[in-house]
């Protein structure tokens, strides 16, 4: 247990959460509710605070209740802190929501039925993860009924401890530290990480599996990107995200690749998640464009990244922000993942790019 | 992403098959760009099978969120995909030659 990872877990946000004015039906106006939400957890989550508060002032009819700010209506599925991470630029504490009980926005939000609503998507996150760095999610599936709760439980209060009792049961794993697995890799045939399937696979497809690089494992990433053309100077001046077309959300494994003599850093990693900007270190893509597609396919679709884009040169990552921090982008990954990904294994990354030309993520 | 030409942007085949006593659909496999979301292939279920509420599951395993672009799954998984509803669907995808393979039936199969 590290204590960057106490950290993690024990990082909350206070919000300040306003009534929206059209729901108002009292005078004076209820108080805005002062919750401190978990990083880690969910904002559906907040609803056994939040709607008492304000109860005794909602007009009549059925409650469904979701949060904005600034206008944007809030993905609950996506983790409070990410959120946070993401849309408030330059933090603000408290965070001003506002939140509302009529009126879903179901073209934009998914339909979420509370707290079993939540847990359902955490789950099958949880799913996609083990997926991605086992080949399969049969620990997950295979899970005792009472792991399974025990697990979420722990996610709902923070408990760290209980938490790690129960996840180290799925063999997820952590990550090596990179200079172990490296050794263990050229070594023995014992090493348990998730590294070892992932280093197995690229041994059958033969394909970049040479002396000088080697993949030590699959990590599943959630991206989040907006771009700017314009430059900032503080991030007091930075634009504003007023509409989820304006973020690109990337879910694409980072393989960690081992070069003799150099570590993997977290800015190695983003280049890698986004061959788009950053084509010179597109290795994973053209790996995945070739041993995924039939040659028919392959015929069709000359579309790595690499060969049918115009390079762009301009492009120049502004911000970085993981649970909260910006982390210098020269860190090894392996210590970003090991300390700071979410309970359900994903690691979510908020990153700003800058591009001279008037190109956009969508 | 805004920038590239349709002629850049790879595609995936989903292939729809019944499985349990779910409707057969008469379009069973259709061809998507690979950046849509997979919001599109439920879209694309629920207005075939006139179905408003359905579970989707990839692999006979996890629900995908809707805003995950169909590339990235594909790509995530590389070998199998499978989609339920509540009527229920399953996709599998069998990724070496590039398709997704959807089985669909009618009742719950994974939680």
């Amino acid at each position: 247990m590290t204590n960057a990872q106490e950290y993690v877990w024990e990082g909350a946000i206070p919000l300040h959460i306003h009534l929206h004015e059209s729901e108002v039906t009292t005078l004076p106006p209820p108080p805005p509710a002062l919750v401190l939400a978990p990083r880690i957890g969910y904002l559906p989550l907040l609803i056994s605070i939040v709607k008492p508060h304000f109860s005794s002032t909602l007009p009549p009819g059925v409650d469904t209740i979701w949060f904005e700010y600034k206008g944007l209506p809030l993905k609950w599925n996506i983790p409070t802190g990410v959120l946070f991470d993401l849309l408030c630029v330059e933090p603000q504490r408290p965070w001003n929501l506002i939140v509302h009980f009529r009126g879903y926005p179901s073209n934009i939000l998914l339909p979420c039925e509370g707290e079993d609503g939540v847990k359902w998507s955490f789950i099958n996150s949880l799913k996609e993860a083990a997926y991605i760095i086992n080949g399969n999610c049969k620990n997950i599936m295979n899970m005792s009924q009472t792991d399974q709760t025990e697990l979420w439980r722990s996610v709902l209060n923070n408990n760290l401890e209980a938490y790690r009792r129960v996840s180290s049961k799925l063999k997820l794993g952590t990550f090596e530290d990179e200079f172990v697995a490296f050794i263990d890799s050229n070594s023995t045939k014992s090493q348990q990480s998730a590294g070892e399937t992932d280093v197995a696979a690229q041994m059958k497809t033969g394909e970049l599996f040479t002396t000088t690089v080697f993949l030590l494992g699959r990590i599943p990433v959630r991206l989040y990107v907006w771009t700017v053309s314009e430059d900032f100077d503080d991030l007091e001046h930075a634009p504003s995200i007023d509409s989820w077309d304006k973020v690109s959300y990337i879910n694409r494994p980072v393989e960690i690749q081992k070069e003799e003599g150099k570590y993997f850093s977290l800015k190695d990693a983003i280049k890698s998640l986004l061959p788009e900007f950053f084509p010179e270190s597109n290795l994973t893509n053209a790996r995945d464009a070739s041993s995924n597609q039939s040659a028919a396919e392959r015929g069709e679709n000359s579309c790595d990244p690499a060969s049918s884009r115009t390079p762009l040169e301009n492009a120049e990552i502004k911000l970085v922000r993981i649970q909260g921090i910006k982390p210098k982008l020269e860190i090894p990954f392996s210590w970003v993942v090991n300390n700071l990904m979410n309970p359900e294994h994903f690691l979510h990354i908020c990153v700003c790019l800058k591009v001279s030309e008037a190109r956009t993520v969508q | 992403m805004a920038s590239e030409s349709p002629s850049s942007v790879r595609k995936v085949v989903v292939h729809l098959r019944a499985t349990g006593d779910a409707p057969i659909l008469k379009q069973a496999k259709f061809k998507i760009p690979g950046t849509d979301k997979f919001a599109k292939v439920i879209d694309f279920l629920r207005r075939q099978l006139h179905r408003e509420t359905l579970f989707v599951y990839v692999n006979s395993a996890f629900s995908p969120n809707p805003d995950e672009a169909v590339i990235d799954l594909y790509n995530n998984i590389a070998s199998l995909i499978c989609v339920c509803l509540v009527a229920f669907l399953v996709i599998q995808n069998f990724g070496i030659d590039g398709k997704l393979v959807v089985n669909y039936a009618c009742s719950m199969a994974w939680g």
